[in-house]
């Protein structure tokens, strides 16, 4: 095979294309892996906006007594500030552009880390309301002692409570990760190999 | 339309075989190669602002183009066509330009097995770009680049070969 001779026909291809035109730089959104994390990352902040609001009507839907609903409201309050602070991560994130001009490894490492610590705020805020959720039900079983509920788990031991907390917040770290995985994860994989295959052997 | 867009457009027009080439290069489907071709046009619109000419326009175009094409992944829905080049390729005329043409399709098809650092390599020394350029381009030593070319230019010819096509 003769690379030399491969060349000169590869440049003195003319092949005639069609001109690009004025319409051809208005077309729909970029298909990079960055903004398809945050395009599903817009959509999740949507999904919890809506959420957050509706949490605000929990304590009037299920008739919270006043203890218990100052309680909501504190644990609410919590959540909101959480969510407002990574919130603003993420938008800062989405407005933030990115530059193809520079060389391909800088490049390619700017979209792994900056894929990488956003992906891992998500899961991070996912952790917090979590925990967040667990201790208002733990905090709630506490303050409606005379409950049918409270009642049952006077009955049970410490140690099956203990590993029953444990199972849970275990439960919620394992979707957490899958969820992560299977929404950015490949993409950031992707990017990690292409990087691998950059490095000096 | 503004003064910059016409610019641009000219410019990009000008060039526009480099966004075909790599296009050819990165994706094998025709439909894939129209959508990495209008992502590659967007992201030089995009990034246009950041050319300040103090390279060539050819130049910085590469970067972009080729930094688009590397970090583009084709619509998962898509099935990628997995039979062999002869089968791809229509053997009808053996004239002198057509030959040539058929040698550039067995090369395209090639280099679809080829990962997407190696595609890079092989489209910027295929566009006479020396080693350092190369290096300059991918962010990487000359050495580096050097090894590598020479390494992804026996890894397509021992495809080409298993193929069935000697050039």
């Amino acid at each position: 095979m003769n690379f030399d001779q491969l060349k000169d026909e590869w440049n003195n291809n003319n092949a005639q294309h069609q001109e690009i035109s004025e319409d051809m730089l208005k077309i729909k959104e970029a298909r990079t892996p960055i903004d398809k994390i945050r395009k599903q990352m817009k959509q999740e902040f949507m999904l919890q906006v809506v959420s957050l609001v509706l949490g605000a009507f929990v304590p009037k839907i299920f008739d919270f007594s006043m203890p218990l609903k100052s309680t909501y409201l504190i644990f609410y309050g919590i959540v909101v500030a959480f969510c407002t602070y990574y919130f603003y991560k993420f938008y800062r994130f989405y407005k933030h552009s990115y530059d193809l001009s520079i060389d391909s490894r800088k490049n390619l490492l700017w979209f792994y880390y900056e894929m990488k610590l956003n992906v891992e705020l998500y899961k991070a805020l996912t952790y917090i309301i979590g925990f967040i959720m667990i201790s208002f039900c733990a905090t709630a079983l506490f303050l409606t002692k005379n409950d049918l509920l409270a009642r049952i788990l006077e009955k049970l031991s410490l140690t099956y409570i203990v590993l029953n907390a444990f199972i849970t917040i275990l439960i919620i770290g394992v979707l957490t990760e899958l969820w992560a995985r299977f929404y950015y994860g490949k993409h950031i994989k992707q990017i990690k190999v292409i990087i691998d295959s950059l490095d000096e052997e | 339309m503004h003064d910059t867009q016409k610019i641009f457009l000219q410019q990009i027009n000008e060039n526009k075989g480099i966004i075909h080439k790599v296009a050819k290069m990165y994706m094998d489907n025709p439909l894939d190669q129209e959508d990495l071709f209008q992502e590659i046009v967007m992201q030089l619109w995009k990034a246009y602002p950041s050319f300040k000419g103090t390279s060539k326009f050819s130049t910085w175009m590469y970067r972009v183009a080729l930094n688009t094409a590397i970090v583009f992944f084709k619509k998962d829905h898509r099935k990628v066509d997995k039979a062999s080049l002869n089968e791809q390729i229509e053997i009808a005329d053996f004239s002198d330009s057509h030959e040539k043409e058929e040698k550039l399709a067995y090369l395209y098809k090639a280099v679809q097995e080829l990962n997407q650092i190696e595609k890079a390599l092989i489209f910027l020394f295929l566009e006479n770009q020396s080693h350092r350029e190369i290096a300059q381009n991918l962010g990487i030593t000359e050495v580096n680049a050097r090894v590598k070319l020479n390494r992804t230019k026996e890894k397509l010819q021992q495809i080409i070969k298993k193929n069935g096509y000697e050039f």
